[in-house]
């Protein structure tokens, strides 16, 4: 059983490598292209930091995942997660921006539709309406942070080198940050569909911590991620010279923003506390890093005024927002198809029809 | 002093004093120019005249090796990646104005000309606005450093008195070819007043350098 679960798993951890291969770019892709920090550093403190994120913070978003659709077979889990790593790869291919987060929720709608299991149509409103609000989010707060942090340097009037010394320092702890809200949102991608299946129980380290099963198999779908940071070199050269046309601080800013709208889609704590206030409840729901990205930069243009409007390339926009309509359905449509490969070819068990029964 | 060695942020703070020296380096150097020259009309090339002139040399060594030390800092630390290029820049201009605030008073040493009575005030004016714009660049870069949305404040008094240099440059190059004097002298003080215009020319460069560097300095 523990070798057939680790061969499974190992479409989640290939889909955590290429998250972490993608996605620290959005972390540490300003710092590192900007040459605030050196690759080594950013790649070292990403693998830790979404390791921690994973491990505390991981099962609110993967909880919000699993009421879209509990896939409750390994072949399936394998199937979902081999299905969003194909559409990644080939959105990736075709130049199209890519979002982890979509591509699994459309490998999770496919499995519900092979398996004629009922979507919970309030479930996948709720994360599609974050895909809505994630970028909008970002840009908000990319907006007043740019705002605050304009008016902290114009009052305060540092030196150039002391601006830079305080910005290398911010950038590592938005990095920071980043990493940790990277690893705590998106860790549900990762491992999430392999929850219901997961063969994994609870450990105990020395007396000392334990381990439960879903923190075990969270902190393996990190470690894949936190590898891929080290493989992410060209992709943060390539988000770092897209973004550092903003400037290190600017970058900052953006890198913060995404880091906060990440955390806010991640925590329970904020979520407790935001409704204790009485305010509606945040889903705690995985959402894209990248979107937030495009998000915050959007805000931080806008935030320049009209002069910053005109500078946003609205084709690319509109290239973004078809890719994030594109990657759902088609990640949707090769998740069911690999499903009926996997079940017919290989005779591999995808869903067990008793509990999808009385899951209806 | 132990503290400051172990302290992290000790480089910074050594570099910052190395360019606020080289600021202040400039500055001194333009009012020994101003103190050089204007005591060399005023009583001719003295003791006093040459001691001004080895305060000038003292300043551009400084000034050399300062520029050096900074600039082999940032590349090596890594430190400013996005605005270094634009810093050395500053630093070469000033480098420059040294070089040549120098070399016009070497010039005022070795051929040690007579100026006649008639062009002492002129002369003198001349020199101060040119000494004046100088530091004007000094003042607009300390700027450029700390507040680079106030840097064009400072510009327009550069290209002003870069102005006021050239319009009496030009006066006294008037006055000394309608004068009686010479074609021999006229050429060779003309030449002199050149030299001091050339000073006001160069930290012009600098100022117009400067405000396009402020203007890459944003958030």
């Amino acid at each position: 059983m523990g070798l057939t679960f680790f061969v499974f798993l190992s479409s989640g951890l290939l889909l955590g490598w290429s998250l972490g291969a993608n996605d620290a770019a959005n972390v540490f892709g300003t710092a590192v292209g900007s040459r605030m920090l050196r690759f080594s550093t950013a790649a070292a403190v990403c693998a830790v930091f979404v390791v921690l994120g994973a491990v505390i913070s991981g099962a609110g978003p993967s909880h919000g995942l699993g009421q879209l659709g509990a896939v409750n077979a390994l072949g399936g889990s394998f199937t979902v997660a081999l299905a969003a790593a194909l559409t990644l790869y080939g959105m990736t291919k075709l130049g199209l921006p890519v979002s982890t987060t979509q591509a699994v929720v459309g490998g999770i709608v496919g499995w519900n539709l092979f398996s004629s299991t009922r979507t919970d149509l309030t479930a996948l409103t709720r994360i599609v309406g974050s895909w809505v609000a994630a970028p909008i989010l970002g840009a908000l707060f990319a907006l007043v942070l740019y705002r605050l942090t304009d008016r902290a340097i114009r009052a305060t009037k540092p030196h150039i080198l002391w601006l830079d010394q305080w910005t290398r320092i911010g950038l590592l702890a938005a990095g920071a940050l980043g990493a940790y809200s990277l690893g705590a949102n998106n860790i549900a991608n990762v491992v999430g569909v392999f929850i219901p299946a997961s063969p994994l129980g609870d450990i105990s380290l020395g007396g000392v911590l334990t381990l439960t099963g879903q923190q075990r198999l969270f902190l393996l779908g990190a470690l894949a991620i936190g590898v891929g940071a080290f493989f992410s070199r060209r992709v943060m050269m390539t988000v770092g010279k897209h973004i550092v046309t903003v400037g290190p601080v600017g970058g900052w800013v953006v890198v913060i923003a995404q880091s906060l709208v990440l955390l806010v889609f991640s925590s329970q704590s904020l979520q407790a506390l935001i409704m204790r206030v009485g305010l509606p409840a945040i889903p705690l729901v995985p959402v894209s890093s990248s979107q937030a990205v495009v998000g915050a930069v959007c805000g931080l243009a806008l935030a320049r005024g009209l002069k910053g409007a005109r500078q946003i390339r609205w084709s690319v926009l509109r290239n973004i927002a078809l890719g994030w309509v594109a990657t759902p359905a088609i990640a949707a449509a090769i998740s069911y198809f690999a499903l009926f490969f996997v079940q017919n070819v290989f005779e591999q068990p995808v869903y067990q029809s008793a509990m999808v029964a009385a899951g209806q | 002093m132990a503290e400051l060695k172990i302290s992290p942020f000790r480089k910074t703070r050594v570099l910052q004093a190395q360019i606020d020296e080289l600021l202040d380096v400039v500055s001194q150097a333009a009012l020994a120019y101003k103190h050089a020259i204007g005591h060399y009309i005023r009583h001719g090339w003295d003791a006093t005249a040459e001691e001004k002139f080895e305060q000038l040399n003292a300043f551009e060594e400084l000034g050399d090796t300062l520029r050096g030390t900074i600039g082999q800092s940032l590349f090596t630390e890594m430190l400013l990646p996005d605005t270094s290029g634009d810093v050395l820049g500053l630093l070469g201009s000033l480098d420059r104005l040294l070089d040549d605030m120098q070399h016009s008073l070497v010039v005022v040493r070795i051929e040690q000309p007579e100026i006649p009575p008639e062009f002492h005030a002129g002369w003198l004016e001349c020199v101060a606005l040119a000494a004046d714009t100088v530091e004007q660049v000094v003042v607009a870069a300390r700027c450029y450093f700390r507040d680079p949305r106030a840097t064009r404040d400072h510009i327009h008094k550069i290209h002003f008195y870069e102005d006021e240099t050239q319009r009496t440059a030009l006066r006294i190059i008037e006055q000394l070819f309608q004068s009686d004097l010479p074609l021999d002298r006229k050429l060779q003080l003309r030449g002199h007043v050149w030299l001091v215009d050339r000073v006001a020319d160069l930290a012009d460069d600098a100022g117009d350098a400067l405000a396009i560097y402020a203007v890459k300095r944003s958030v």
